[in-house]
């Protein structure tokens, strides 16, 4: 039942909203999603940390006929994915503005996204996740398309294509798993026992790659994001980079490298080596953005790039960082989004030639641009700031691997100092311009937000054991031997699938 | 009057040429509306507290400290001075023009003891927390007019001339009787002692202008509180009138060492007050200016800064009041000055506007800034009856020669940083 409560109390917040004026509706959601995230963390007091199985395990049929069955279940990883998602969520409803239209209808889908997002960490049935997965898509697309900004019908449906698709791919490697690998049903266990061969293994993992690399979103399959996460409300962009997008992740984690470990071992090259173009090519096109927002969004898919390079090396050191860098990244990409959100309402623009001077302790922004300083910092892996933990041990864990990818990744973290300077030099520095420095005060509840993450950003940067240590004996679990000598080739695997077993 | 110039004149093509057809009609810069003339009237009067500190502190500085070698107490103004009787009111006064009194402001007292604070302690203590009127102020406004030395022809041929040398020197060697070591610097870099002299003269230069100024708006803002002033023109008017009652003020520099005064600009050299000391106060402070260190990164190489000193704009008028954050470059001092002398119903109305008391520090520099373009109206009004012609006159040659004069003064506010369009409106606060 522990974990059956965790999904279903954000969803009895949004029935608890029908009862509420609108007046009441944004303290209702913040009770909604306040209690889970207490919840939460009395799971982590209660989380036995050796234990590298699914702890507090449920399981009950629901449609035997299909291998769909009620099975939930939690371990490091899921824990850290559910925290970020219970804190985040309660973040997003707080720097909602207070104005907001049809506050009910927007908090109850806020509850509802949160709800299938912790269902989508805690299944333990392919099917069920998958349910999740693309349960995510109704409450998301409603909250873009009503409540979202310029362009957010193309928006919406942008991401309702993309991620549609991501979910078919997913779905075709799932069958492939079931009816390939002979398990009974879609549980995770009865899945990971299977006795496919190398070739079914990289033919499965294929599709599976490329739906959660558009979830990811890794590129070319990159196009949506911008497009989305601009057009989203704040609340819903901190939900979308910070959370969401570690469903991709995720999902390559629990599925490519836990249940096919063989075939991921193979690909694994292929995978870092996409993982350092998307570092590279989002980091420019972040250096080239006018948009604060677009700027902060291309940033984020090149630093999901750092989380991709760490699981494909698949060791221990690597998966530790990956995991630390999903959640360092809900945890930036979360401020940075927030702090965009409240200097778009204050001055009225994103547009760095229109923004100057945010620092200006008067009239400007100070306590605003100051975060977003920091914000920068930790994204550029400063030590001191969660980032530089975990991309240190991405980075160290995967050159013993694969070198040439890790050290384009590093020049990566070079870039991303480049346009986040950019980005502080235009915004908070220079003159404040008298003619339209008439912005409103930051009011408390617009700052509390950012300290609450930039409190977890420092104090788990100076002490990164303190998030680490909990996907430990998930990483043990998970580890795959990737070729030490990862010289396969396109035409290797091309052989391979076409039953050249040399590999 | 009006009428008859619009009738007579066609409309001016200058892209200011709304504010100079007000200023054909008498009028001033400043639009004429009584939020403007309610919030000159307050920022003179909060301006004119830390002024009244300003000019004694000049004066002490220029006659008294003089050369001290580490005159880390110059802003420590002596009794004496503090005490010392305004020449231009009071009832000491040897030429009274205005009805104020003729001693520190009791405003000026009250806080030189309590500080902002409010605590009575010791005046270093104040002094170290920056609980106290910023002098900083007064010496970057002073050494603007050091610096732009074209602006004052005769003043500084006067600092250049045998007999300044000469009464210079012999202060200098009084001042530093029997201390051999600083005579032979002296005797070795002899320019070096005259230079910080020149900068002492121009101490008393702006702490006597200052003296006549600090009354003006005391009594300026007596009289509005009185409800005497009806419009931005009368408080111009006002203005203008008072430069023509002391415009012939000498300007002069003595200095006290021990009981003897050493008479190094003399009242006889005919350094006047109008001529040596306002319009080159208005040129360097209000238009040209030195950039801020902290206001503002020049690049010299891009030629953000000008190559030559009369194109500086960094004055008032050109101001971006906005500071960027440096605490402790003078504007910011000023305004810090005046923050603790504003009137109540200022306070209010900063109260209604942008972010109340947070950002009162802003609102009243750019209410510094709308004041100042009221007083360089004064000095453009007056320099117009000085060396033109009366606005009614019937002679349209000079009522199109005061309308050239005009243009030309506009034309220094044609380049964007002037702030003049600006405060055509409510809205810039």
């Amino acid at each position: 039942m522990m974990l059956t409560l965790l999904m279903g109390l954000p969803l009895l917040g949004a029935l608890a909203l029908l009862l509420f004026p609108p007046a009441k509706a944004k303290l209702v959601a913040l009770w909604g999603a306040g209690i889970p995230l207490l919840w939460t963390l009395w799971l982590f007091s209660q989380f036995d940390i050796s234990n590298s199985q699914f702890q507090w395990s449920e399981a009950g049929a629901w449609l035997p006929v299909l291998g769909l069955n009620y099975e939930l279940g939690m371990d490091g990883l899921g824990l850290l994915m559910v925290a970020l998602n219970t804190l985040l969520t309660w973040i997003a409803i707080y720097s909602a503005r207070s104005e907001i239209e049809r506050p009910r209808l927007f908090y109850s889908l806020m509850l509802i996204t949160s709800s299938v997002i912790s269902g989508s960490f805690i299944a333990q049935n392919f099917l069920l996740f998958f349910l999740f997965y693309e349960a995510c898509l109704i409450p998301l697309y409603l909250l873009i398309n009503i409540w979202g900004g310029e362009k957010r019908s193309y928006a919406a449906t942008k991401f309702l294509i993309y991620t549609a698709i991501s979910g078919a791919l997913i779905l075709i490697s799932g069958f492939g798993l079931l009816w390939l690998g002979g398990a009974e049903d879609f549980s995770y266990a009865a899945l990971a026992d299977n006795s496919l061969s190398l070739k079914w293994q990289v033919l499965l993992l294929v599709p599976l790659a490329i739906g959660f690399g558009i979830k990811v979103p890794m590129v070319p399959l990159h196009t949506w994001l911008p497009d989305t996460y601009v057009a989203a409300s704040t609340p819903v962009a901190i939900l979308l980079g910070g959370v969401l997008a570690k469903l991709g992740t995720y999902g390559l984690l629990r599925f490519g490298l836990s249940l096919l470990p063989d075939g991921w071992a193979v690909v694994a090259p292929w995978i870092a080596t996409w993982a350092a173009i998307t570092i590279i090519y989002c980091a420019f096109l972040a250096i080239v953005q006018q948009d604060l927002k677009r700027m902060v969004a291309y940033s984020s898919v090149s630093h999901m790039g750092y989380v991709l390079l760490g699981s494909a090396a698949g060791n221990n050191l690597s998966l530790s960082g990956c995991i630390a860098q999903m959640m360092a990244h809900g945890l930036v990409l979360a401020i940075l989004f927030h702090l965009v959100g409240v200097i778009e309402a204050k001055v009225g623009s994103r547009d760095l030639d229109q923004l100057n001077g945010l620092m200006n302790p008067v009239r400007g922004l100070p306590f605003v641009s100051a975060m977003l300083v920091l914000g920068a910092m930790a994204s550029a892996g400063i030590p001191g700031l969660v980032n530089f933990a975990a991309e240190f041990a991405v980075f160290q864990g995967s050159y013993r691997v694969f070198p040439l990818q890790t050290l384009v990744g590093i020049v990566g973290t070079g870039l991303t100092a480049v346009y986040f300077v950019i980005l502080l030099n235009r915004t908070c520095f220079g003159r404040l311009d008298s003619k339209r420095a008439y912005f409103p005060k930051v009011s408390f509840n617009e700052k509390a937000p950012a300290l609450v993450l930039a409190v977890l950003i420092v104090v788990l940067g100076v002490q990164p054991n303190w998030l680490m240590r909990w996907s430990e004996p998930t990483e043990v679990k998970t580890v795959v031997i990737v070729p030490g000598e990862h010289n396969v080739s396109l035409r290797d695997i091309g052989g391979l699938l076409l039953g050249d077993s040399s590999l | 009057m009006s009428t008859t110039i619009t009738a007579t004149l066609p409309p001016s093509s200058h892209v200011h040429a709304d504010v100079i057809h007000r200023l054909e009609a008498g009028g001033s810069m400043l639009p004429d509306t009584p939020e403007n003339l309610m919030q000159v009237i307050g920022i003179y009067k909060a301006y004119a507290v830390p002024m009244d500190f300003y000019w004694r502190d000049l004066l002490y500085i220029a006659e008294r400290v003089f050369l001290k070698p580490l005159p880390l107490f110059k802003y420590f103004i002596s009794k004496e001075y503090l005490d010392r009787h305004n020449t231009y009111s009071g009832d000491q006064s040897p030429l009274r023009v205005w009805r104020g009194g003729g001693e520190a402001h009791p405003e000026l007292l009250e806080f030189m003891a309590k500080g902002e604070s409010g605590r009575k302690r010791p005046r270093l203590l104040h002094h170290l927390g920056h609980d106290r009127i910023n002098m900083e102020f007064a010496e970057a406004c002073m050494r603007a007019m050091f610096w732009h030395v074209d602006i004052n022809p005769k003043f500084n041929a006067y600092l250049y001339s045998d007999a300044y040398k000469a009464a210079a020197d012999k202060a200098i060697k009084a001042y530093f009787k029997g201390n051999w070591a600083v005579l032979g610097l002296y005797k070795l870099f002899p320019d070096m002692f005259m230079e910080q002299v020149r900068q002492l003269s121009y101490y008393a230069n702006l702490g006597l202008f200052w003296e006549v100024m600090a009354p003006v708006f005391f009594e300026m803002s007596d009289i509005y509180d009185e409800g005497g002033f009806a419009t931005v023109s009368d408080a111009m008017d006002f203005l203008v009138n008072g430069i023509f009652a002391v415009a012939g003020r000498p300007i002069y520099h003595h200095v006290y060492i021990g009981d003897e005064c050493f008479e190094i600009i003399p009242k006889s050299a005919g350094m006047t007050w109008l001529y040596e000391a306002a319009l080159p106060y208005v040129e360097a402070v209000f238009y040209r200016t030195t950039p801020f260190r902290g206001t503002k990164s020049y690049d010299a190489q891009a030629q953000q800064v000008p190559g030559e000193q009369s194109d500086f704009h960094y004055g008032i008028l050109y101001a971006d009041v906005f500071p960027v954050g440096s605490a402790g470059i003078p504007p910011t001092l000023l305004m810090q000055d005046m923050l603790h002398f504003l009137p109540p119903y200022l306070q209010e109305y900063y109260q209604e506007y942008c972010r109340g008391e947070d950002d009162q520090l802003i609102q009243l520099g750019i209410t510094f800034q709308r004041s100042m373009y009221n007083v360089t109206s004064a000095v453009i009004q007056a320099l117009r009856a000085a060396l033109y012609y009366p606005l009614d006159d019937p002679n349209p040659q000079h009522r199109q020669a005061n309308r050239r004069f005009f243009e030309e003064q506009m034309d220094r506010l044609t380049r964007s940083e002037a702030r003049l369009q600006d405060i055509q409106t409510a809205d810039y606060r």
